[in-house]
């Protein structure tokens, strides 16, 4: 199938995989990854996620056109949808209200909601890894790193910290807890991104927060703004950021259903 | 706030005083009730109440458990634990359709105890029972309320680490909508008289309702009054001691040996205790209205007359029990701040009754309100954490 393909332009290059926009004849334009193998769970984890999005028909996730693992070379190839639309990162100043934040989690919920309810925790929410289509649905990439709670962990137990983006990750993640993860572990990612709209900048960022601490010790010593000095508190974002960013998973929504009712109460 | 019978030993007692009304419901247990027995109850005894599975020693089929279809040693011979690998799937089933075959209102997913629970216990917990129970409830697409069994040792209330496992735990479980919450109780005392661990209980008890979660105390003594201030959803009554307090050993083969028999005792709503008949006795020649301390039921005349032997295997002291227990707990009210305001006035009445009677009669450790300084000053405590001062 790559060989139909007509590269137009390197996207990403990463230490493990190279991403390019390309042309297909019949799909028109997709996205192409290519990387290594490292390990017996590097490949266990891209089979995982390949299998997922072949499951997963929704806007909201990349639809999978093929797949492809060189034994010998240890190397993989995937084709998939090519996203119109912007990452979240880029086009947060859309999303800077109470009503237009809480509707976009609204949506992201409702997507996350299906793999939710397989058991599966996406793990790296950040607003690179959401794009805006250009009808505004979000569409959620990368599930590298998802836990699939009902297959065996990969995580080493050992590991100082899980695998996630460090600082938009929950505690559980960053001290490796790795029985604790559970879909609440998606909702503090959603309770960042929440902040991070709202205020423009990174809610446990030491600059704001006032302490010389990285935003992963703030993490976890629960360390976040609500405020800035441009941007007033609202009440309902700090009640939703005070119900997600909690250290222990059991004081945050304890289901999508519940999050989701929180929502609609302000929207 | 609901009132069940924890049934055991003696069950007809329970199943008499529901049948007149005392009590929301029976939580059945199979060591006592024969499984055929159980199913050929009437619906209207069943229909409100719920199966407690019994699975806590999966080897030790005491009394009737292995009348049970679910019981391990039915589903292979010399069942061992390893051989829950191959079962949990068929227990699982079993378990479901034995409790859907009786209609009880809740379904409930067992647990196993262990005398230092393991680190594997909550991953074993997940795999062994609740995904095997809420899988196959999903298929059958069953819409009845699902409790997990949770047997909360000390150390889960006392220890951080392990309470936030646990909560973790039982929170993270999108398919039940309630717990089954069996605080052990290790205690030598006949009424709880510590402080930090009746503060914990509570609070362990309000973050399971602050996850919207039913939450249904089993074993429970007349600290349910003091649990009713965390706004659980029911608490239980039990006739025998062991049916007010969790201990491993009513599940063991060894507490059929030689007992000691406990002195008859009767509850007082207005005393907040269980006061031994020895000193009712003494009270009754020393102070001439003694009777005031004491409620009154139907059973009450008799229990009060010159030649009634006082005996712990006599029903009047346990259905005089569940009558004005089960009136006291329907007399909280519904608000949380006039329920905390209205046990400590109960608290400090029952102290002043005490000194009352103590000016005349002394009591014992077990029978003179010892406990209840405790209550008060968690019930503060615990006001305090709900920012209500």
């Amino acid at each position: 199938m790559i060989k139909d393909c007509k590269i137009i332009t390197e996207i990403a290059k990463g230490g493990q995989k190279t991403v390019h926009l390309a042309e297909h004849p019949e799909l028109g334009k997709v996205v192409i990854k290519r990387g290594t193998i490292r390990s017996f769970t590097s490949l266990e984890r891209i089979k995982r996620e390949v299998e997922l999005l072949s499951e997963l028909k929704s806007d909201f996730y990349p639809q999978q056109h093929h797949f492809y693992i060189d034994v010998k070379l240890k190397e993989f190839e995937i084709v998939e949808d090519y996203i119109e639309g912007n990452v979240l990162r880029d086009t947060m100043k859309q999303f800077r209200t109470r009503s237009q934040i809480f509707k976009l989690l609204q949506s992201l919920i409702e997507g996350l909601s299906i793999i939710w309810d397989k058991n599966i925790v996406h793990r790296d929410l950040k607003p690179e890894n959401i794009i805006i289509r250009p009808n505004g649905v979000p569409c959620i990439i990368d599930l590298g790193i998802a836990r699939f709670l009902d297959l065996e962990s990969l995580t080493k137990t050992i590991s100082p910290i899980g695998p996630c983006t460090p600082i938009y990750a929950a505690p559980e993640q960053l001290s490796n807890y790795k029985n604790t993860i559970d879909p609440r572990t998606d909702f503090y990612g959603l309770g960042i991104i929440a902040l991070e709209l709202y205020l423009g900048v990174h809610p446990f960022d030491p600059v704001y927060v006032g302490n010389h601490f990285s935003i992963v010790e703030n993490i976890l010593q629960q360390k976040y703004v609500i405020e800035t000095t441009d941007i007033k508190a609202d009440t309902a974002l700090e009640e939703f950021a005070r119900k997600t960013l909690q250290t222990q998973p059991y004081n945050r929504f304890r289901s999508y259903q519940m999050l989701n009712s929180f929502l609609s109460k302000y929207i | 706030m609901k009132v069940f019978h924890q049934t055991g030993y003696r069950d007809k007692w329970n199943i008499e005083s529901y049948q007149k009304g005392v009590g929301d419901g029976l939580v059945f247990s199979p060591v006592n009730i024969d499984a055929d027995k159980l199913l050929a109850l009437d619906e209207s005894i069943k229909k409100t109440g719920f199966l407690d599975p019994q699975l806590y020693l999966l080897n030790e089929p005491k009394g009737t458990l292995h009348t049970y279809p679910y019981f391990p040693g039915n589903l292979k011979p010399d069942f061992t634990t390893p051989d829950l690998d191959d079962s949990h799937i068929h227990l699982a089933k079993l378990c479901i359709d034995f409790q859907l075959q009786n209609k009880f209102q809740y379904l409930v997913i067992p647990t196993r105890y262990f005398e230092d629970y393991p680190s594997s216990y909550f991953v074993q917990s997940t795999d062994y029972f609740v995904t095997p129970f809420c899988d196959y409830l999903f298929k059958k697409s069953i819409d009845k309320k699902v409790l997990l069994s949770v047997i909360v040792k000390s150390i889960m209330l006392s220890d951080e680490e392990k309470r936030n496992e646990v909560l973790n735990w039982i929170t993270g479980h999108q398919g039940i909508d309630g717990v089954y919450l069996i605080f052990e109780n290790n205690f030598s005392s006949k009424q709880i008289k510590d402080f930090e661990y009746l503060l914990n209980a509570l609070k362990f008890i309000k973050i399971l309702k602050d996850n919207e979660m039913e939450v249904h105390i089993g074993y429970c003594n007349t600290e349910a009054l003091l649990y009713s201030i965390a706004m659980p959803d029911s608490i239980t009554v039990g006739s025998y001691e062991n049916l007010r307090s969790f201990g491993i050993k009513r599940f063991q083969d060894s507490e059929n040996g030689p007992m000691r028999s406990p002195n008859a005792r009767l509850y007082s709503t207005k005393l907040l205790q269980w006061v031994e008949y020895q000193y009712i006795q003494a009270m009754k020649k020393l102070i001439p209205d003694y009777e005031k301390f004491f409620d009154d039921s139907e059973f009450k005349p008799l229990m009060f007359t010159p030649d009634f032997k006082w005996h712990f295997n006599k029903s009047e002291p346990y259905k005089h029990y569940f009558f004005v227990f089960n009136n006291q707990i329907k007399q909280l009210p519904h608000s949380q701040i006039e329920r905390i305001e209205m046990l400590k006035g109960s608290i400090k009445n029952a102290l002043k009754l005490f000194t009352d009677i103590e000016n005349v009669v002394l009591l014992n450790d077990d029978s003179n309100g010892s406990h209840l300084s405790t209550w008060f000053n968690v019930i503060n405590a615990f006001k305090k954490e709900l920012s209500l001062e």
